[in-house]
């Protein structure tokens, strides 16, 4: 298991994606030409606004719901979105900030092994596909928790799910799968 | 297929045998007869014959068989409708005064279904384009006609759950096609049918197998017009890198298309990277980078009793 290592596996959050709503309805057109660092996309019908502290950034729309990606820690997200539901009342919008939920939380993690991608997709038959036409890597869905893992044959892997907790045990989960499907020694 | 014996099914006053109440009759169509068969007494009279109403003469498989009649039904796929409509009416007595037709309602005959016998068409079409065998067309209808009948891909356009059914059904039949060939004889981007491909598999809860180096060669090669011998040669090559792990990471037919530059440059019959990438739907550009990462244990990667045209340390390194 993981913690059973000598070395323990490095899991590094990359992105963190949550939602959040601002219970008011927004014209974009006054956030677009008075706000700093935004970008407008009218054919989209929303907003970006990139923030710099917590390096995020998040698309709005008129009807008051914004979702925030980019941040690297669920607290980051949630310092970033009420960063940025006060920018939003500073421009004179009667925000308040509701329904915040962490959405998606991306993670990638190096096994210090190649895997044999193939082996790892045979004994894993119907939860982990592999078409190498499409994508370099396997995909494995953990349907319980709601995460998908991504297998690379360098021994990275990504991972997505809910939140950082289910990230967690995805990874705890998979490991034991990838250690019998390892490459003897890189070279 | 000569008689029948009727089960207790039918609630219907049984003819019986009078002297035989429990014996099970014997039907006999060509006659119409009901038989008893202990005593031979013909019970039942008048039932409908099924024979056929005029003698035929057949000279060696005529066009139409007098005795059938319409066209051969496909019950399998269509849900066995015995619909009927009425033609355009010949001889003059069906033109009005105008020169129209009086009857012109040929409207839609079986609406549900008329969506899938499209696609099947549309199928047929595709197979046709890329010669695929009827057993793999057939595949190609069940599988669309369960994803249909599920509905759990209706909003995705039609041609593109049928080129993805193309997609697995070859891949069932253990002779699979690339993604790019499919999308060759079809109208829908590689990025769609891939996703329907993955969607399918997901409705269906099946699983294919994946793809190996040799389920192309034979293809590929007799397309370059590579002899048997380079073939083998090839074949031998992609299998051993695979096995030697030279290649981790890349897919199944970059590693085809450069086995094949490595053979075919061995031989006699030279095929440019250009070539290969253009049969193999590649770029030249992915062989190259497959090819440089056999080319350092080229020696081991041919078979034994190979012949060299070229040896293996005058093969072009690039």
């Amino acid at each position: 298991m993981d913690s059973s290592n000598d070395e323990a596996l490095d899991i590094i959050i990359t992105n963190v994606v949550a939602t959040f709503r601002v219970r008011c309805h927004l014209n974009l057109r006054t956030i677009a030409l008075e706000g700093n660092n935004v970008i407008y996309k009218p054919d989209c019908g929303k907003v970006l606004m990139k923030l710099r502290k917590p390096k995020i950034t998040a698309s709005i729309w008129s009807s008051g719901k914004i979702i925030c990606t980019g941040a690297t820690s669920e607290d980051d997200a949630k310092l970033g979105a009420r960063r940025l539901a006060r920018v939003l009342q500073k421009l004179g919008f009667r925000v308040r900030f509701s329904a915040f939920k962490v959405v998606n939380v991306l993670a990638v993690c190096s096994m210090p092994f190649s895997i044999a991608l193939i082996d790892f997709t045979v004994n894993n038959r119907p939860i982990a596909s592999y078409e190498p036409e499409l994508h370099p890597a396997a995909t494995y869905r953990i349907k319980h928790i709601k995460a998908t893992v991504q297998v690379f044959s360098t021994g990275s892997i990504t991972v997505t799910g809910p939140n950082v907790q289910t990230v967690a045990t995805a990874v705890e989960q998979v490991y034991p799968l990838l250690f019998e499907c390892r490459k003897p020694l890189r070279k | 297929m000569a008689s029948t014996s009727r089960g207790d099914a039918l609630a219907l006053p049984r003819v019986q045998c009078p002297n035989h109440p429990d014996a099970i009759l014997v039907e006999d169509y060509r006659a119409g007869d009901m038989i008893c068969p202990e005593c031979g007494l013909v019970v039942g009279d008048r039932v409908i014959d099924v024979g056929s109403e005029w003698r035929t003469f057949s000279n060696e498989k005529a066009l139409k068989d007098p005795s059938r009649v319409g066209d051969a039904q496909n019950p399998l796929l269509n849900g066995g409708d015995l619909t009927t409509m009425i033609s355009k009416g010949t001889g003059s007595a069906s033109f009005d005064e105008f020169g129209n037709s009086k009857y012109q309602n040929r409207r839609t005959m079986s609406s549900s279904d008329r969506a899938m016998l499209n696609a099947f068409k549309e199928i047929t079409t595709m197979a046709d384009r890329i010669n695929l065998p009827r057993n793999i067309i057939d595949r190609t209808n069940n599988l669309f006609k369960q994803v249909y009948e599920q509905k759990s891909l209706k909003g995705r356009a039609n041609d593109a759950i049928a080129s993805a059914c193309l997609y697995i059904a070859c891949r069932q039949e253990g002779v699979p096609r690339t993604f790019k060939e499919i999308c060759a004889v079809s109208r829908i981007s590689k990025k769609e049918i891939g996703r329907c491909f993955k969607l399918i598999l997901k409705a269906l809860e099946t699983s294919v197998d994946l793809i190996t180096t040799g389920d192309f060669m034979s293809r590929f090669c007799s397309n370059l017009g590579l002899p048997k011998q380079v073939q083998m040669a090839a074949t031998y090559i992609a299998r051993k890198a695979v096995e030697l792990d030279l290649v981790p990471g890349r897919s199944p037919i970059s590693v085809a298309a450069a086995a094949i530059y490595m053979a075919s440059q061995a031989s006699a019959e030279k095929k440019t990277q250009k070539e290969i990438g253009d049969i193999a739907g590649v770029a030249d550009v992915t062989i190259r980078q497959s090819y440089r990462l056999i080319y350092p244990r080229a020696a081991e990667l041919f078979p034994t009793d190979f012949k060299f045209d070229t040896p293996v340390d005058k093969l072009p390194q690039l």
